[in-house]
């Protein structure tokens, strides 16, 4: 039960994270929430999880939820990749305008 | 096929690192009549001064962005001083500037907004045949990707008129501008040309050259780009 709480509870702050991100990356987001929700379900329904990770042939239900939770992981370390590039952009921005404005002044 | 006296014309050379290739180009450039703006990508060779003296208008940016992002602030300082047709040029030496004519020409002659350079429809000189399939590999994924019928997608001699120009909003810094500058003219609707032109390689060009490798990152920044806003 305690282990289910806390997955339950980082599991929330994905979603909210990935809501967060919705307006920037729409499909990080999505696939983040999406992600997050399949991971709550078999948090609280672990039966579930084995017997579809014996459909997909994974094994055990704690392995499937294993590699949601990596997917997961990964969708995170893109969505800060994303976050990078934006940050990228304002100050490509920025240079552009300081090298714009030192070329007028020597004129 | 030379340029009318009353034409504001500005050939854009963005350089970084380039100290041992750069004055010849900007004399090549500017003794063929045209006036040479050299954005400076935060080289720390020495090149802006050579590129200042050799008689370019200099643009310095205070770190290294990129190419693409060089060439967009290379091509709004040109629109700022009311150019009325804007040329891109590389800063390694592969570029001749007796070819601007021709693309220049071109914009008037077909009406169009671009006039793209291609090697493939003009000549080569010393080109290795890894690097030609290489580039007939990505202007292949280029006509797949952008509708364009182009022949040469990575070719960064071209010519466009203040129109054209103004529909370019490069956001990618780096290799895979010459990809995104392809996909906004197609997203434009302007008219495009292709004109043959003759890129020359030499061993100091092609180091500075795209690998396979570099082809990939460019498909992943292509890829990310579309992720977010």
């Amino acid at each position: 039960m305690i282990a289910q709480l806390f997955l339950t509870a980082m599991l929330c702050a994905v979603m909210l994270y990935a809501s967060t991100t919705y307006r920037q990356a729409p499909v990080i987001g999505l696939i983040a929430v999406i992600a997050a929700c399949w991971g709550l379900y078999f948090v609280w329904l672990p039966s579930h999880a084995t017997q579809l990770a014996a459909l997909v042939g994974i094994g055990r239900g704690v392995d499937l939820i294993l590699y949601v939770w990596v997917v997961i992981s990964l969708i995170m370390l893109l969505n800060l990749h994303l976050k990078l590039r934006a940050q990228m952009e304002l100050i490509t921005r920025l240079a552009r305008k300081i090298a714009l404005a030192e070329a007028s002044q020597e004129k | 096929m030379s340029m009318p006296p009353q034409s504001n014309m500005w050939v854009v050379i963005a350089a970084y690192n380039e100290a041992a290739a750069i004055a010849d180009v900007v004399a090549d450039v500017t003794a063929a009549g045209y006036r040479a703006v050299v954005v400076d990508d935060g080289s720390r060779d020495g090149t802006a001064e050579l590129a200042k003296s050799a008689g370019a208008a200099l643009v310095r940016h205070p770190i290294n962005l990129g190419q693409g992002a060089a060439l967009q602030t290379g091509i709004e300082y040109a629109l700022a001083r009311g150019a009325d047709t804007i040329v891109t040029f590389d800063a390694d030496g592969q570029h001749r500037a007796a070819d601007i004519a021709g693309l220049v020409d071109a914009l008037a002659r077909h009406n169009a907004d671009f006039a793209l350079g291609s090697r493939f429809l003009g000549t080569t000189v010393n080109m290795p045949s890894s690097r030609r399939w290489l580039l007939k590999a990505a202007s292949w994924f280029t006509r797949a990707t952008t509708g364009l019928s182009i022949t040469d997608s990575h070719n960064g001699l071209r010519a466009m008129t203040r129109r054209g120009a103004s529909h370019i909003q490069l956001r990618q810094n780096r290799m895979a501008h010459a990809s995104e500058i392809l996909h906004q003219i197609a997203s434009s609707d302007l008219k495009y040309v292709e004109i043959p032109v003759t890129i020359h390689y030499s061993a100091y060009s092609l180091a500075k050259g795209q690998t396979l490798f570099d082809a990939l990152l460019i498909v992943l920044d292509l890829f990310a780009r579309r992720l977010h806003r």
